[in-house]
């Protein structure tokens, strides 16, 4: 939806992934789209290298976030909103109700 | 002129600011060198942080850095006679959401630096402190804030649209401390 404006579908996703869910890493994310990996790490360092997001590391996974310092960050949120709202109603709903809040280790669904 | 082995970090920045500017690359000085400066070295970094605002192309930074004896280092340059890094942030020039206007310029026997104002300088830190809660940013806004001349007033009102007035007072309750 985005990509004419982004240059690429991979970007598109990484953003609107973060934007929905506060923060991802890059497996994560590949997963939760289904596309491979590499296009998915090369736009999250693309988007780093700009200054649009920043990472830090939890463990050994690189996680990303929106750079709260980055000057065009509010109206990128506004226009990932709205394409958010043409998404289709099943993959909003998937990214939407994806589980982030604690779960104690061996708890039954 | 003084060979780079014997530059302080403020003179090697004018010159590496000066030889850039001779090549059409223009970057201003930001950041922890920024502090440094204008604190009269309490705060030391060994960075030297210059944001791009002509966005020229990387292989054109590399080229002029290269002819002053810098080479790449992943997304440093770094050089065999200084424990200083050169970095260059990407544009635009910001502290928050506002762009930043006013370049101050300081002459130096190795060149002209031109550096964010101390008032944008303790922005930019601020802007850390108040994003992260990154304490040692709030001690850096605090030294610039206690070693050169900024606009209160200024700051109250970028803080106040950032949203950030609760962070702000904790700042200014520090400052009017230390005075």
């Amino acid at each position: 939806m985005l990509e004419p404006l982004l240059g690429s579908k991979s970007s598109e996703k990484v953003l609107i992934f973060i934007e929905v869910l506060g923060e991802g890493y890059a497996r994560e994310i590949s997963r939760f789209f289904g596309i491979a990996l590499d296009p998915i790490q090369k736009q999250l360092g693309k988007l780093e290298l700009g200054g649009v997001l920043v990472s830090f590391l939890k463990g050994r996974t690189l996680i990303y976030s929106f750079n709260p310092r980055y000057p065009f960050l509010k109206e990128l949120k506004v226009i990932l909103n709205k394409a958010l709202a043409f998404y289709p109603e099943e993959e909003r709903e998937r990214l939407l109700m994806n589980r982030r809040r604690p779960r104690r280790r061996g708890k039954s669904i | 002129m003084k060979t780079i082995s014997r530059m302080t970090q403020a003179e090697l920045a004018a010159y590496v600011q000066s030889h850039l500017q001779k090549k059409g690359i223009t970057v201003i000085l930001s950041g922890g060198a920024a502090v440094a400066i204008y604190t009269v070295n309490k705060y030391v970094s060994a960075d030297i942080d210059f944001v791009d605002v002509c966005y020229a192309d990387r292989k054109k930074f590399k080229a002029a850095m290269e002819e002053i004896g810098f080479s790449e280092k992943n997304r440093y340059f770094i050089h065999p006679d200084t424990k200083h890094s050169v970095e260059f942030p990407p544009g635009p020039l910001s502290v928050g959401d506002e762009p930043v206007r006013r370049i101050k310029e300081i002459k130096f026997s190795t060149g002209t630096l031109r550096v964010i104002s101390p008032t944008d300088c303790v922005k930019d830190r601020l802007a850390a402190y108040y994003f992260w809660n990154d304490q040692q940013s709030l001690d850096q806004a605090l030294l610039v804030a206690k070693h050169s001349r900024i606009s209160i007033n200024e700051i109250k009102r970028w803080s106040q649209t950032s949203g950030k007035m609760k962070e702000f007072k904790i700042f200014l309750a520090k400052h009017s401390g230390k005075k």
